[in-house]
């Protein structure tokens, strides 16, 4: 027998199934940690022999892990969302106007602009978070949610994506609203937006991940613990005195749940963004 | 928590120096009340008892920052004394994770703190940066009262920059019966140490815990001193260990880490009791303020001696500081955080003690409140105020970080990398060297 | 802009005075256009980006600590200090040896597991998702997983414990001998990447043709030969695309070194990558060297700009054929 992939063996593909399920287990194992981690009991995290399972699996640690005043988790966790959402909706939106202009709008200053989106292409701004943040620091907004937000917001790789979207855009689409008397604005908004939903979504999805997940960033601006993403109130525990560890668990599977959630949910539209990522 | 990762760098000077210890020798009763003309009340002065917000207008507003000590009741007593003071609204905020990295950003920004602890007070590079303010007038004629190196401490050029908060210090805890049983006695020296803690290590306790990293941030300097040297030379020009001794003290400490008896990792650090009361090392290089926890949990079972001596020079010493409380000077209203300290830490002396003595075990910030504080009345509390007062040593502000982390970086690749102890301390000396220029310059 | 432009009657007609307005009028009406779109973009990347990386360059000349307006010039000192300064050019080697250990480790592994989970009959999905799982985690997520459970230094550790169970001694992963730590930071960074550079590859997998395959078929290829001598070679752009990520990437890596070693108040010596080591130097750990800090900031930004411009030298001509 044969596909369009080649032959089909029985023997290599017992083997193949069996590496793959094998190496499953491997990838999902530190998932099954965090969990048995955050419903165990103190005593069997640092029990002499692994505790495959917690005996009383209990939800008191999320308890404790609320009532902490100290590391206010929920105010963490509706600050992580608030951010994401926030970041994700203007990138996109700053992005896809950027992109659109520079593919459909002719201008000398095209070759501009592209310069500079290629040459932040290049160097990660996570390499110039020193002057940024003294940027930011000196326009006052150190622990604040617009110091959080907008300084990342400006992604040349997302515009790089959209400008390359935009221009294989079928220009019938936009010529025939043009006919109709709608003028750039109405055309991008009423008849190229609504169908780039695709890449709208692959763009969203990677940046609300990347937002939720963003560490550095966060650290620097927001200091006041009623300004912290959950990040980088999980990360508090590890330069804290006193160690809970299994608040640290329960904290991370709550932190680890609304991006499962995303995965889950949008995993078509992350794949389609990775792959844009590398090349394209 | 009480000191962190020591950058201490003073000829060694007796706790009580600047008081004498006859003060101390009065006794409890008649020398407490000879000290001083305050005795915890707040201060007379123009904030009289008149109820906030009615006659001077508006309370004005102070912001306080702490970080979070690992002892129960800080937080709610650190409140208590703020809500108390009648001259302004002090608001306190207490900060987990890493405290100075916050406090020394915050700095920068506009959102300062108006009041807020660093330990050993402010660094040079604030200090030299107007980031702080000079609190000597605050501190005024207590000066005197103050325990001289930890006041000196937190000085620059004759100048006080921070109000000490309560003294801390650290020293080694030991499970009596596992010693006895394995027929080892309390060490004395470094190869005492290494040989008790290779001897009494088993499959289930190990011999020696100071810290998840090796014990070298905590003890690096201790090494410095355990082998008679001092961290800067007599001119304060350079280091003062930059030779056989200072070479010898790490090899030393690079025997011990590799003879099997050092525990390199356990279920919480070098400050948190809990490997040794858990049972997972036989003894631990701690801080005094976990003392309540290990007589609640070993009850008996246990001793305190300092760090043993190393070489043929050495002698065995403690290292003491305090967190010091610093106003910044870009705060809002600077003469009411002022104000706010000279209350709470100059001249409250009630909640200086209990802040010292309820949570936790710490020495008073003036050694004539020592007799008060009860839990260094008698046995290890005791011996730990000893140990200060005669092998204690505490810092200076020319032993700058960038010094203190090179001494660890050194310290550590000795004992990982198998570096040449000389090549590594030759290193250290030129990162102070240049420190110490640029302070001076 | 066509020179003929067709009127109702479909003839052609001549450009006069009135289209030459027309098209002056439509240029700067698209310029006004080309900054309502653009302008947001441009504005951010003005103060975000390059006015930022400006001002360090600024700073850089001066002796900057604890203060963002510093008075005191010192020319070139700051660079002198970091390109002769121990620490810096250990953080340096500390990325070379990180990437040398993960780039290739995750490569082979993510172009296995697209290789494998391609051809897979049955469950592909399922495999596929739970590589690519991971990706949905943090890095400080992970780097706690790691620190504190699977390769925690006391007995109680995962892999401790599995040691144990064979009768081993528990190994101190993080404590810096024998560079254990290594091992932790690259199993991290692999479990974490393996998935998304898979899908990578399974993209590119997917853009090949199947006549290829059939052609090949026919002449008698089967198996591990068309994966060495068809698959591998129509594979050359995503490998190149996605080693040089990699390397891009291990260059940025701060969240899980960080979150794996710091402890209260303290870093260790080793395994400082260059933006840990920025960071320790101007913001953290009792300095604020804010001078050295975009000294450092300035050469780390030509290194990884030489990288990302042999990245698009070798990627754009694709592009632009877009």
């Amino acid at each position: 027998m044969s596909t369009a992939r080649g032959p089909v063996r029985g023997g290599p593909e017992v083997v193949r199934h069996v590496v793959l399920g094998l190496l499953s287990l491997l990838f999902l194992l530190p998932f099954y940690v965090v969990v048995r981690n955050a419903l165990a009991s103190p005593a069997e995290l640092v029990s002499a022999s692994w505790v495959w399972w917690p005996a009383d699996p209990s939800l008191a640690n999320l308890r404790r892990l609320f009532a902490d005043e100290n590391v206010q988790f929920a105010r963490s966790l509706l600050n992580s969302a608030v951010v994401s959402v926030l970041q994700t909706v203007l990138t996109v939106a700053v992005s896809a106007m950027a992109g659109y202009g520079l593919a459909r709008v002719p201008s000398r200053w095209s070759r501009v602009v592209l310069g500079m989106t290629v040459l932040t292409l290049m160097v990660p701004t996570t390499v110039t978070f020193v002057p940024t943040f003294v940027m930011v620091s000196s326009l006052g907004w150190i622990s604040t949610l617009r110091g959080l937000v907008v300084p990342v917001l400006f992604s040349a790789f997302a515009t790089f994506l959209f400008r390359q979207f935009f221009s294989g855009f079928p220009v019938e689409l936009e010529e025939a609203a043009a006919l109709d008397g709608a003028g750039r604005w109405r055309t991008f908004t009423r008849v190229v937006l609504p169908n780039a939903w695709g890449i709208c979504a692959a763009v969203g999805t990677i940046t609300f991940l990347n937002a939720w997940n963003s560490f550095l960033w966060p650290l620097l601006i927001g200091q006041d613990p009623a300004y912290r993403t959950v990040q980088v109130a999980l990360s508090a525990y590890t330069s804290s005195q006193r160690v809970d560890t299994a608040q640290v668990f329960m904290g991370s599977a709550v932190a680890i749940l609304p991006v499962l959630v995303v995965f889950v949910v949008l995993q078509r539209q992350l794949v389609q963004g990775v792959e844009r990522s590398g090349i394209d | 928590m009480g000191i962190p990762p020591a950058r201490p760098a003073l000829p060694r000077r007796r706790f009580l120096t600047g008081l004498g210890a006859t003060a101390l020798a009065l006794g409890a009763g008649t020398g407490l009340a000879g000290c001083g003309s305050n005795t915890g009340r707040p201060s007379g002065g123009a904030s009289s008892s008149a109820p906030a917000g009615t006659s001077d207008g508006p309370r004005p507003a102070v912001s306080q920052w702490y970080h979070e000590y690992g002892e129960d009741g800080v937080e709610a007593a650190v409140k208590r004394y703020a809500a108390a003071y009648e001259q302004a609204s002090v608001s306190v905020r207490w900060n987990p994770g890493d405290y100075d990295k916050l406090a020394s950003a915050s700095l920068l920004t506009a959102d300062v703190p108006d009041v807020f602890e660093y330990g050993n007070g402010p660094t040079l590079d604030m200090i030299r940066a107007g980031q702080v303010l000079d609190l000597t007038d605050v501190v005024g004629d207590a000066a005197s009262q103050f325990s001289k190196p930890v006041l000196d401490a937190m000085s620059w050029e004759g100048r006080i920059y921070a109000v000490p908060q309560t003294v801390d210090m650290q020293l080694l805890f030991y499970r009596r019966s596992v010693l006895e049983k394995a027929g080892v006695a309390p060490p004395t020296t470094l190869a005492e140490l290494t040989a008790a803690a290779k001897a009494v290590t088993t499959k289930d306790m190990g011999g020696f815990f100071a810290g998840n990293d090796g014990g070298v941030a905590t003890l690096a300097s201790m090494l410095v001193w355990a082998a008679g040297k001092e961290q800067l030379n007599a001119g304060s020009s350079g280091i003062g260990f930059d030779d056989a001794d200072g070479y010898a003290a790490f090899a030393a400490y690079r025997d011990l880490a590799t003879s099997g008896g050092l525990v390199r990792s356990a279920s919480a650090d070098w400050f948190d009791a809990a490997p040794l009361t858990n049972g997972e090392t036989a003894m631990q290089w701690t801080g005094l303020w976990t003392l309540p926890d290990v007589q609640d949990k070993l009850g008996d079972d246990f001793g305190v001696v300092p760090f043993p001596a190393v070489g043929a020079n050495g002698r065995p010493a403690v290292p003491f500081g305090s967190y010091g409380s610093i106003v910044a000077a870009k705060g809002k209203d600077p003469d009411a955080a002022k104000a706010f300290v000279r209350w709470l830490w100059v001249e409250n002396e009630a909640d200086q003690v209990d802040f010292s003595n309820s949570y936790g075990t710490h020495i008073p910030a003036k050694p004539a409140l020592v007799p008060q504080a009860t839990k260094i009345a008698t046995g290890a509390g005791a011996e730990a105020a000893r140990f200060v007062n005669e092998l204690g040593h505490a810092p200076s502000k020319l032993w700058t970080p960038a010094t203190s982390n090179a001494l660890t970086a050194a310290l550590t690749r000795v004992v990982t990398k198998n570096a040449d102890p000389r090549t590594e301390i030759g290193q250290v000396a030129a990162t102070a060297r240049t420190e110490i220029a640029r302070a001076k310059g | 802009m066509s020179t003929a432009a067709p009127t109702r009657t479909g003839a052609a007609r001549r450009r006069g005075p009135q289209d030459r307005q027309r098209s002056r009028a439509r240029t700067r009406s698209d310029l006004r256009w080309f900054w309502v779109f653009c302008g947001p973009f441009v504005l951010g990347l003005v103060v975000f980006v390059y006015v930022p990386v400006l001002w360090s360059v600024y700073l850089s000349f001066f002796d900057a600590r604890n203060t963002v307006t510093p008075t005191t010039f010192v020319g070139l000192d700051n660079y002198a200090y970091l390109l002769t300064n121990r620490a810096f050019l250990v953080s340096m080697g500390t990325f070379v040896v990180f990437a040398v250990l993960i780039v290739p480790t995750t490569f082979a592994l993510s172009l296995g597991l697209a290789l494998l989970v391609w051809r897979a009959r049955f469950a592909a999905a399922f495999f596929r998702s739970a590589f690519f799982l991971p990706t949905a985690c943090s890095y400080v997520v992970a780097a706690l997983v790691w620190r504190l459970s699977i390769f925690n230094g006391a007995r109680f550790g995962l892999v401790n414990a599995g040691l144990r169970a064979v009768g081993l001694d528990p190994v101190a992963w993080l404590s810096g001998e024998h560079y254990l730590y290594w091992v932790v930071l690259v199993s991290l960074r692999l479990w974490l990447q393996a998935g998304f550079y898979m899908v990578l590859f399974l993209a590119g997998l997917q853009r090949i043709p199947t006549d290829t395959y059939e052609a090949a078929a026919l002449d008698g290829a089967t198996g591990w030969r068309t994966v060495r001598w068809i698959t591998l070679p129509q594979l050359r752009a995503t490998s190149v695309a996605v080693l040089l990520l990699l390397a891009i990437g291990a260059f940025q890596a701060f969240d899980e070194f960080y979150n794996t070693l710091v402890s209260v108040g303290s870093y260790p010596p080793y395994a400082r990558p260059p933006l840990v080591y920025l960071y320790l130097v101007s913001l953290g750990q009792g300095t604020q060297d804010l001078g050295v800090g975009s000294a450092g900031t300035v050469i780390l930004t030509i290194v990884v700009a030489l990288l990302g411009a042999l990245q698009l030298r070798i990627l754009r001509p694709r592009k632009d054929e877009a």
